[in-house]
């Protein structure tokens, strides 16, 4: 008897070992319960407000969990500020890795209750989240009023995020090449042309052997033609904004200019390494197109490069836009929390949303242009040579939407099969297109492209 | 061949018996035959699990499979991927474990670590390690060899560069596997071909080759089997590039997953390899005259 009895046991904790079953334990909250609802503090914000001065759950304790995936001390000080204003409530930072965030996030948002009430976005990632998200219970022209995207989060008259701040593209040059090649600040190139005088100054071949580029764009391609294009007047999306054209004038003449950087002017070469991020971070090149980021990135990796930046240059004097932009989002509320936590994380957001002080340290540290309007001027953030090149046309940035990652990992393919397969650049950028197209089809997705202030210009 | 079946002895036989294969049917269940089925069945579908979209489209992603160029390329890729990686890990293992099995050759032990070395070290880490290896800038390839090329990037080498780290990374586990094989061919037949006055080619084909029969077979089914799902090394040493020169039918499936989240898509091109994969075994059976 007792060895089918050990075999019963033993099969059970075998189908439980496979199966992961077991009791989910009890969330134990680490809150003090608040009894204070007047706390003297003051009102923060301009048209979104926060008003510290009553209880949330009635000051009985409430935990929440926040999932992000990078620079939980950062975010943290929201929570903790959070926190100290209401002692019941503890918000758990969750930092999971980027790579299977994407995947995590959805299926732990399947589980409702069990899973985060807050979570970071990412905005190319908004189609797998929408339907696990809450709207926010903030006036929508209050935000608008506040942020100056907001208006372009907006989806049937509500806000489920929107950006704190904004990054785009600009030119990183290496100063001590820039002084070496005789060049000074009045060099700084407005136009293509210019900057194609520029970059060949700043190349440099020892017997015949490209041993430091002027510009290159290596790794770049898809970037480049995501964002460049416009300053021709065409835009990515169709009318419809739910189909590309990758064939537009403005996209072929960019993609001529790419090619002839390195075919005419010589001024790079496809073979000079793969990353031209790591390459101008070695020496090797003397000017790169990045994003805000790579400041973040060259403090990190290569401390010891001086450098400088400037707007990426325009085909004329007024181009319909300067260059692409995307957001770095405000947090995402999960619409099957528990009722609690719903009534937390909802105070939270206005708490975040009005608190301009946290998010100018989120802007300093991620270098991003505020989408709070009143930090525009913020001496502090303008300081950062990333946010500086872009700000005095920054108005004249579009943004495209949420783009699902499709364009950009086809143009990428299309800018390898151009670069190194020697495909002819129309039949490639058509071939992309028409790729893209098939996965848009299966993509609720719709461009923001016509929000633009010069779209029916 | 084998012993008569014995009959199960005590209750303790049957009752571990009982528990071993109810785990085993259980796991493969959970593990294998339900995933198969739901991916069968999400073949049929627009299917993105994450945001819980499940909409029948019929057999709109196997039309989608075959009329998509990369699928093509993919396919393409995949099979002289395969035929070149098997071949050089059949004929260098061969070739390498005849030499060490030799009696000329001392220090078997040396060789035979040496040569397994690569086998047992992580393949990701070695993917990387050649990535850096092809570098045109500062690799050592070019550097040894005085050469200006830019391997990973060049459509014409980047397979064929994949193709050797794949080799170099699993010749070794053939090597062993021959080893074994030759190591059990009974010396009797050796010495009789001796008296016979068979050369060493003679003996090499006429005695060698048709006992590693089963090895050999076993050898090459297992790696067709594994280098059709071949993606780690694109995935680290090219991401499919340059365009889609590296793409390999199980990359393909990747990007279509867990990149773009076409679930229902990747789940088609999935099931192609799976028949794809029993015909090449069952062609490979037919080749060597087993049966399958």
């Amino acid at each position: 008897m007792w060895k089918k009895l050990l075999a019963a046991g033993m099969a059970a904790a075998m189908l439980m070992s496979v199966t992961g079953c077991g009791n989910d334990q009890e969330i134990s909250h680490s809150g003090v319960t608040d009894t204070n609802p007047n706390k003297g503090l003051e009102v923060i914000g301009d048209n979104v407000t926060y008003d510290p001065n009553h209880l949330i759950n009635d000051g009985e304790p409430v935990t929440l969990d926040w999932w992000l995936w990078d620079a939980a001390d950062v975010f943290g000080k929201f929570a903790e500020a959070y926190e100290e204003i209401h002692p019941n409530v503890t918000i758990n930072i969750i930092n999971n890795p980027w790579d299977g965030f994407w995947t995590k996030l959805p299926l732990a948002l399947q589980k409702g209750e069990k899973g985060p009430t807050l979570f970071n976005v990412h905005n190319s990632y908004q189609h797998l989240l929408l339907t696990y998200m809450a709207p926010y219970d903030i006036a929508t022209e209050d935000l608008e009023a506040d942020f100056f995207t907001a208006k372009s989060h907006e989806i049937d008259g509500k806000i489920y995020y929107t950006d704190y701040g904004i990054m785009t593209g600009a030119i990183y040059y290496n100063t001590d090449m820039w002084e070496a090649a005789g060049l000074t600040d009045a060099d700084i190139p407005k136009t293509w042309d210019e900057f194609r005088e520029v970059a060949k100054k700043l190349t440099i071949r020892e017997d015949g052997k490209l041993v430091q580029a002027g510009f290159n764009y290596n790794g770049d391609y898809q970037v480049f033609m995501l964002g460049i294009p416009y300053q021709y007047g065409t835009t990515t999306f169709e009318k419809d904004m739910k189909t590309v054209n990758f064939t537009t004038e403005g996209m072929l003449k960019t993609a001529q200019m790419l090619q002839d950087f390195y075919d005419v002017d010589q001024v790079g070469d496809k073979d000079f390494g793969s990353d031209a991020a790591q390459s101008f971070g070695q020496g090797q090149s003397a000017m790169v197109y990045k994003w805000g980021n790579y400041k973040g990135t060259l403090e990190t990796n290569y401390p010891d490069i001086n450098y400088g930046t400037f707007e990426v240059p325009a085909v004329d004097g007024d181009p319909f836009a300067y260059d692409r932009y995307n957001g770095e989002s405000t947090p995402g509320i999960n619409k099957n929390a528990s009722p609690e936590q719903l009534e937390v994380a909802q105070d939270f957001i206005r708490f975040y949303m009005a608190n301009k002080d946290l998010q100018k340290e989120l802007c300093m540290y991620y270098n991003l242009f505020p989408a709070n309007n009143a930090l525009r001027d913020d001496a502090d953030i303008m300081g950062n040579p990333a946010v500086a090149a872009v700000a005095e046309h920054i108005e004249n940035y579009i943004w495209p939407g949420a783009m699902p990652s499709t364009l950009e990992d086809n143009l990428k393919i299309a800018g390898q099969d151009i670069m190194y397969n020697h495909k002819d650049i129309e039949e490639t950028l058509q071939n992309a297109q028409d790729i893209v197209n098939v996965d848009l089809a299966n993509i609720d997705f719709t461009s923001s492209e016509n929000l633009y202030y010069k779209y029916d210009k | 061949m084998f012993k008569k079946k014995r009959p199960l002895q005590s209750k303790s036989e049957i009752v571990l018996r009982n528990i071993v294969v109810t785990f085993l049917v259980v796991y493969m269940g959970i593990f294998l035959i339900v995933p198969i089925i739901m991916a069968f069945l999400g073949s049929f579908h627009l299917w993105n699990p994450l945001n819980g979209t499940y909409e029948f489209l019929g057999l709109d992603n196997y039309i989608r499979m075959f009329q998509y160029p990369t699928f093509w390329t993919a396919m393409v890729n995949t099979l002289i991927f395969c035929a070149v990686v098997v071949l050089f890990r059949v004929l260098l293992g061969l070739g390498l474990a005849y030499a060490i099995t030799s009696k000329m050759t001392k220090h078997k032990t040396f060789f035979r670590t040496v040569f397994y070395m690569p086998t047992v070290t992580p393949l990701v880490a070695v993917a990387f390690v050649w990535k850096i290896m092809y570098n045109p800038q500062f690799g050592l390839i070019d550097q040894v060899f005085g050469l200006d090329i830019n391997w990973l990037y060049s459509s014409s080498l980047a397979l064929p560069a994949v193709m050797v780290m794949t080799i170099w990374k699993d010749f070794g586990y053939a090597v062993i596997l021959f080893m074994s094989g030759l190591l059990s061919v009974p010396s009797d037949y050796y010495e009789a071909s001796h008296i016979d006055g068979a050369n060493a080619w003679q003996t090499f084909r006429s005695i060698t080759l048709p006992l590693l029969k089963p090895t050999m077979i076993f050898v090459v089914i297992t790696s067709i089997i594994s280098y059709l799902q071949a993606y780690v090394p694109v995935m680290v040493m090219t991401k499919g590039g340059p365009g889609t020169s590296t793409y390999l039918s199980s990359y393909l499936v990747y990007d279509q997953a867990f990149v773009k989240y076409n679930f229902g898509y990747a789940s088609a091109i999935a099931f192609f390899i799976l028949i794809l994969t029993a015909v090449l075994t069952v062609i490979s059976f037919k080749v060597t005259g087993e049966k399958a």
